[in-house]
């Protein structure tokens, strides 16, 4: 289906569709939302930390219940081991705490990036402090972790906190690399099942077209990105929740400090609905095949965010009494007035 | 009995069997596998609340759960370690904590070996905006009022009154009123004035032995203002103070005297 009319005029393509198809689809635009009424949704790979309130408001009116935040790399390298620590402490600690304010209940998986694998002096202390962190309440897996360059470095520690999350029983989320992905997914599977693991404890995230066979094949997640421009569009996430089906498959948003979208869940969704897949799938691919993965680390108590929460008076910072009577405050964006 | 048998008192007439056998299989071991309990508790230990009359340096536990309980047991079992190992392990323990921990570190400061030593923590945990961790050393926690200094103890009372929480909860809220914070209320609430925004009433309270000429002018607004705490807190403040210009003001107030005779400042407490 196309959905803007506009973009069709300028790139006339193979369908163009009726005139209600045109009118219908302008509508969906503008309405998006009400396809998704009543469902809630899981996000099991979001960066908060890099996101602004709006977001986290957003994130609550499109019915995202639940997230977890994996540990990554900042876009800035970061240079000592101080760095490395007081960032996963505030995955435990102050996003923890922000996602709370909304009403939004917060996970995270631990572990050091691919990226920065390749600093390995930084790495070799960063292994150290790595258990500290991993037994910790909440702390759903071991991730994000895996291959971007695959380079010997990248490999010797993905293969040191494989075996971490084992000794932890935790479940293990893979980044795989953007870069020649299809080798550096395989190379990832196989090096899991090296170790032992069961694929039932490893999620393979941001796979596409080419990858998503092999990994379901293998017994492992298939875990999907919705990333606009560098991953999966949803239209395409479509087509492969009808050719596959929903089983072992879940999708995430990753939305981080590049341009990205905290509601792709919701918004892929909603287009699910619309081209007719059954509130069934939807729902085992939106919310609950993440939760059956990431519950295996035994940290996931899904009456934590299924029953309404009661709101904690006590979570209050600032003079911002941010969810008193469970009400966010609300900003009028189109005011000029800030009182 | 030091603190660390004292806890494990309590912790026995809450824990089952099966929690008990964890505890004392990791309590007895390295210290490696001390702290990794620590951090592991609520993986092996109920949340279920303490149900206990006891009080122990001066913490009383009728807020506190299992794991909570657990966790300051076994920092109260650190407590054996060479002084240099014992600063460094809880210079950690608190550098990686998650907030549960963070709480448990925090309302176990008396637990502590020095208490003293351990007075930056606490003031950083005045400094957080996560609610909880402030609220451990804040509410029924007796740390500030035996260790924080003037200023420390003017600021945490200060930041609960700028914050609308329940400053009665804070144990030697009377006791250690002084001049400095009964000013700096006063200046707080003509900044909210200023800003048509108010404080909340009870934070009057603290003024009470501190009233002058320059704060009763306060007192005289609250008379006239349109919200009735702030009405019942002056009086009040009348009620309790010693000011001679306080007492007569009140009786020209006399419904409010009326009215506030059998009320005490727990009538405002939020």
């Amino acid at each position: 289906m196309c959905q803007k009319e506009s973009e069709i005029k300028q790139n006339p393509s193979h369908f163009e569709g009726t005139a209600e198809e045109h009118e219908m689809s302008k509508t969906i635009q503008a309405n998006y939302m009400d396809y998704v009424k009543g469902m809630k949704f899981f996000d099991p790979h979001i960066h908060m930390s890099s996101r602004t309130t709006d977001d986290y408001t957003a994130l609550v009116d499109a019915g995202v219940v639940a997230i977890i935040e994996p540990a990554f790399w900042l876009g800035q390298p970061r240079t000592g081991l101080a760095s490395f620590k007081d960032y996963y402490s505030s995955l435990v600690g102050w996003e923890r705490f922000r996602s709370s304010q909304f009403g939004i209940k917060h996970y995270c998986t631990i572990g050091l990036n691919s990226r920065e694998a390749n600093n390995e002096a930084l790495a070799e202390e960063v292994m150290e402090i790595l258990p500290l962190f991993l037994y910790k309440e909440g702390v759903v897996g071991v991730g994000e972790i895996g291959f971007d360059d695959q380079t010997a470095a990248e490999e010797k520690y993905y293969r040191q906190q494989l075996e971490m999350s084992k000794e932890a029983s935790l479940p293990v989320q893979v980044h795989t690399p953007h870069r020649d992905k299809k080798k550096g997914t395989e190379l990832s599977m196989s090096i899991a099942l090296e170790h032992g693991i069961d694929p039932r404890m490893v999620i393979i995230d941001h796979n596409n077209e080419e990858t998503v066979e092999s990994v379901l094949d293998k017994g492992f997640w298939a875990a999907f990105t919705i990333y606009p421009f560098t991953k999966m569009g949803n239209e395409r996430m479509v087509e492969l929740v009808k050719k596959y089906g929903p089983e072992r498959i879940m999708i995430n948003s990753a939305a981080d400090w590049g341009i990205s979208d905290p509601l792709a869940v919701p918004k892929t969704a909603a287009l699910m609905k619309i081209m007719g897949i059954s509130d069934e799938a939807i729902k085992l691919v939106c919310y609950q095949n993440a939760i059956d993965a990431f519950a295996q680390s035994g940290q996931i108590n899904v009456s934590d965010f299924e029953t309404p929460q009661e709101i904690d008076q006590s979570l209050k910072f600032n003079g911002n009494t941010v969810l008193r009577g469970g009400q966010i405050p609300r900003v009028d964006k189109n005011s000029i007035f800030i009182s | 009995m030091n603190a660390k048998d004292n806890l494990f008192e309590i912790i026995k007439a809450n824990a089952s069997q099966k929690e008990l056998n964890w505890i004392e299989t990791k309590a007895s071991g390295s210290l490696q596998s001390l702290q990794t309990a620590f951090v592991a508790t609520p993986r092996f230990i109920s949340k279920t609340p303490i149900n206990t009359f006891e009080t122990l340096n001066g913490v009383d536990f009728k807020t506190w759960t299992l794991d909570k309980l657990v966790r300051a047991y076994f920092l109260a079992s650190l407590s054996d370690l060479h002084k240099e190992v014992y600063t460094k392990t809880l210079h950690t323990l608190f550098e990686t904590a998650e907030n549960n921990e963070a709480v448990a570190l925090i309302s176990s400061l008396v637990f502590l070996e020095n208490p003293e030593t351990w007075l930056l923590r606490a003031t950083d945990a005045v400094r957080t905006n996560i609610g909880v961790v402030f609220d451990a050393i804040a509410f029924k926690n007796p740390y500030p009022q035996e260790y924080f200094s003037e200023l420390a103890w003017n600021q945490l009372v200060l930041k609960c009154i700028f914050n609308d929480k329940p400053i009665q909860r804070i144990l030697g809220l009377d006791e250690r009123a002084n001049k400095e914070l009964a000013t700096s209320i006063s200046n707080l609430a003509h900044e909210r004035w200023a800003a048509g925004r108010s404080i909340p009433p009870q934070a009057w309270r603290l003024v009470v032995k501190y009233l002058d000429e320059t704060i009763f002018e306060d007192i005289k607004r609250l008379f006239d203002s349109e919200s009735q705490n702030d009405q019942i807190a002056a009086a009040l403040v009348c009620k309790y103070s010693e000011f001679e210009t306080a007492k007569s003001k009140l009786e020209i107030h006399a419904d409010l005297k009326d009215k506030t005779k059998n009320l005490t400042w727990s009538s405002l407490e939020c």
